[in-house]
């Protein structure tokens, strides 16, 4: 609503001045990270579906494990670690007897490539996740089939298979990257988010940064479409499930290490480094009051992600069978632009929460006063957090052959009945692994939180926020230690179901 | 665990009837850890129980929305920017207070008696001790002299405390001179503009420049903070209080202050916080809990705080500085700090 407000001055100097810049920024970030997470998700993905290796039921889960941690908390951890007084660089000092910054190179953590770097090595675990199940739903048979023909299997049968679960992977990746403040606030990258900003704090005019909002909404889902477009033209059923079995090959030892050292590079900046580095610092500041104060903080968390997971997984499901089995153009729009949401930063939905709670409440005459309560913030994460099981689960559903619905429907069978008998038991697991990004993103989100939430209540991340907020990396790396654990808890818990959803072949 | 979303419920229902006893509801831009010894003492000293939500943004517009209502009772702000978007938006209550009329000199509130500063923080200049000599810098406009070129580190220009610094240049040298000296200063600048007030003093520490400007706090959190690195940096700078000449216009202070929502239900408790907050014991918690200058002007200065230096303020009514904070980001963006 506010965005339509004219800020013509304002926005002749946003385009003489820095627009250009958030502009470039924002595409050399997303192009990044896209590439790095990207090429991370699907080459590990490819490792562990077609090889095997020793150890390679450690690696194949430990590679998730980065998806716990908040890109904004690794962008604190590793620029202590990396910057000039940082142990590496002080380490390189040492050896080489260099004395001071202008006598090598190092590159600069606070900039756009650290940007890519750190969110990168954190976000890959979507893509990989997606990958791995397109790849492991791949038929045996195109396969040998690609063989025969001397084609490369990776190139000529599994990507384009694999296509739209990486795509689903990589969507998320990007509005994640677009929505994305507290990372590029502290590397101080001008991006198109920084901006917004800019001009809403600075500037006073909060119309015109949700003009911003919203030519980045448009850009993202421009994408989309394209992309949508792009795959339209390629329809493709799977109904060789006999033939399904991928055996991986077995490597040799130079082959294994080879593979092991390849996939321990994401794990450790990812995951090892940074925890080791939190660890390292909770024992610095230990008190034992600080670990009394944040048992509350960690039930809060705890409760407002199941919650709001639940509410999330049972809406993707319902709308992905709608949308699937009713083949109705107009739903299927509104359920992807509901999507879309992901895409924008979480205060700039905070704040449209905020008005269309205030709007709601006066309408009903404060019925239910909605704003400041539990249930808006949970109301805000089910906005923002529902693409995330939602492109999981419609990438399920494009790879059952329609001829098990068809089946279904001809034995007089209604499509609820239909997709409780058939589909739910065959999406399963993909309906678990969504619900276990979506709970971990719900432990690391910060700013919807932050603005929504009703007096004294404090979850994780509000907690360490407070402290992050002022460099007080000491005070804020237990907190963030905790968030990194509590999204690693239905990782750990739901192992198995991981796996036979990794395994699983439809 | 079963218990728990079941009390969770209970403790909500129990939120939305009328609550037994006293309260204060805050919107806060104040960190709970930096608030809650003064709330602490102000609920031990008057019963009113506080309850808070902190955010850095956002909060103004959840006010807004909220519209009549709206649970909060008093907001608390840093940066002078921040509290008069809640006056620009007509989201505060004018309070007749003989207490804060007393407390507060003129200058450091809003003309209507809508908000209030409750603490002042001055924007200095830190140079290294060992690389540039004393009296070589005495005013802000020096930062922007050639000699300094590759020698200045800044946090970006588009923080609060930058802009609000920028704004106070416009005021006092005019809109073409600040864009100048902006400019020379940019053109100045060692590396990119990044990280805050604290990460300029470990850049000084560390050799990649000589020069930055911080707000006098954050000298004190690393001279005493609990990690010994930290203390080591400050060890490295000398501090210069800008402008003090005897027909300069002083160092350019920021506040943090606060106001009444427009839609309290406990206008007389929330004016109590405000009071309490700017009183001879409170004001004096500012400077030991974080190093700040009271507004209170029977109140001194801590001993810390002397041993830094003694100065003198820029007397600018501080509300100038929040009316020119869009020429101020203007000329942030053109010079690309």
């Amino acid at each position: 609503m506010t965005a339509f407000e004219s800020n013509q001055d304002l926005w002749v100097h946003l385009v003489n001045t820095v627009l250009p810049i958030y502009v470039v920024n924002t595409l050399f970030l997303f192009l990044g990270v896209l590439t790095l997470a990207g090429g991370l998700g699907i080459s590990t993905a490819w490792i562990i579906t077609y090889y095997s290796f020793f150890g390679k039921k450690v690696i194949e889960w430990a590679l998730i494990l980065p998806l716990a941690c908040p890109a904004y908390i690794i962008a604190y951890v590793y620029t202590d670690f990396l910057e000039y007084a940082g142990p590496v660089q002080g380490l390189i000092r040492n050896i080489f007897g260099f004395n001071s910054a202008a006598d090598y190179y190092f590159p600069e953590i606070r900039s756009v490539m650290g940007a890519i770097f750190v969110m990168g090595f954190v976000l890959y675990p979507y893509i990989y996740i997606l990958a791995r199940t397109g790849f492991n739903n791949s038929p045996r048979s195109l396969y040998e089939t690609a063989a025969l023909y001397g084609r490369n299997k990776f190139f000529a049968v599994g990507l384009p298979l694999c296509r739209p679960y990486i795509v689903a992977g990589l969507a998320l990746v990007a509005m994640e990257v677009l929505s994305d403040f507290g990372t590029v606030e502290y590397f101080s990258v001008q991006t198109l988010t920084l901006g917004m900003f800019n001009v809403w704090i600075g500037m006073n005019s909060i119309s015109a940064a949700s003009q911003i909002a919203i030519v980045t909404f448009v850009f993202i889902i421009i994408l989309l479409v394209l992309e949508r477009k792009a795959r339209s033209s390629q329809k493709y059923n799977d109904t060789s499930k006999r033939l399904n079995n991928i055996s991986p090959k077995e490597l040799s030892l130079k082959k294994a290490l080879f593979a092991i050292c390849f996939c321990l590079v994401p794990i450790s900046v990812g995951f090892i480094v940074p925890i080791i580095i939190l660890i390292n610092n909770v024992f610095i500041g230990l008190k034992p009051d600080s670990f009394f104060a944040i048992f509350p903080v960690l039930l809060n968390t705890i409760f407002i992600g199941l919650t709001a997971t639940l509410i999330i997984i049972l809406l993707a499901f319902f709308s992905a069978s709608s949308a699937y089995f009713s083949k109705n153009r107009a739903l299927v729009i509104i359920y992807n632009s509901a999507a879309t949401g992901y895409a924008l930063p979480g205060t700039m939905l905070a704040i449209g929460v905020v008005i269309f709670f205030g709007f709601l409440d006066k309408f009903t005459g404060n019925i239910v006063f909605l704003g400041g309560t539990i249930y808006g913030v949970i109301f805000a994460l089910t906005v923002r957090f529902y693409a995330v099981p939602y492109g999981g689960v419609i990438s399920g559903y494009s790879r059952i052959p329609s001829n098990l619905f068809d089946a279904s429907k001809s034995l007089g069978y209604s499509t609820i009945s239909t997709s409780y008998k058939i589909t739910l038991p065959l999406i399963r697991t993909s309906i678990i692994a969504a619900a276990i990004l979506t709970f971990v993103d719900i432990v690391k989100e910060l700013p919807m939180t932050l603005i929504l939430r009703p007096f004294n209540f404090e979850t994780l991340a509000t907690y360490t926020y407070q402290f992050a907020h002022d460099e007080l990396m000491i005070e804020a790396s237990l907190p963030a230690f905790f968030i990194i654990i509590t999204g690693l808890i239905p990782i750990l818990l739901l192992q198995n179901q991981l796996n036979s959803f990794f395994h699983s072949k439809n | 665990m079963n218990f728990y979303p079941l009390s969770i419920i209970t403790l909500l229902f129990l939120s939305f009837t009328t609550v037994i006893g006293a309260e204060v509801n805050i919107y806060s831009h104040r960190q709970p850890f930096l608030i809650n010894p003064f709330l602490e003492k102000f609920t031990e000293e008057t019963g009113i129980k506080t309850n808070v939500v902190y955010a850095t943004k956002g909060l103004a517009q959840r006010l807004k929305a909220e519209g009549k209502n709206s649970p909060a009772d008093i907001i608390l702000t840093v940066d002078i920017g921040r509290l008069y978007i809640y006056d620009d938006l007509n989201l505060l209550a004018s309070v007749n207070s003989d207490i804060l009329d007393r407390n507060i000199p003129q200058n450091l509130k809003s003309p209507e008696n809508k908000w209030f500063a409750l603490s002042k923080r001055s924007r200095i200049i830190v140079t290294s001790k060992e690389r540039v000599k004393e009296g070589q810098i005495t005013k802000i406009e020096d930062l922007a002299d050639e000699q300094w070129k590759g020698r200045v580190c800044s946090r970006p220009g588009s923080h609060v405390y930058n802009r609000a610094l920028m704004a106070s240049l416009i005021l006092s040298l005019g809109e073409k001179a600040a864009e100048e000296w902006a400019k020379k200063f940019v053109g100045n600048l060692a590396r990119r503009p990044q990280g805050n007030d604290r990460a300029q003093v470990k850049a000084i520490f560390e050799g990649q420049c000589d020069i930055s400007i911080i707000n006098n706090y954050y000298f004190g959190k690393l001279k005493y903070s609990d990690d010994p690195s930290q203390r080591e940096w400050a060890k490295s700078v000398r501090l210069i209080f800008p402008n003090q000449s005897a027909e300069d216009r002083g160092a350019h202070v920021n506040i943090s202050g606060g106001g009444v929502a427009k839609y309290s239900k406990n206008k007389k408790e929330a004016v109590a916080l405000l009071e309490f907050l700017s009183k001879a014991a409170s004001q004096k918690m500012y400077g030991e809990i974080n190093f700040e200058y009271p507004v209170n002007p029977n109140v001194e200065t801590t001993e810390e705080l002397k041993s830094w230096g003694s100065f003198k303020s820029d007397s600018l009514p501080i509300i100038s500085i929040a009316l020119k904070a869009y020429e101020a980001q203007k000329i942030i963006d053109k010079v690309g700090w």
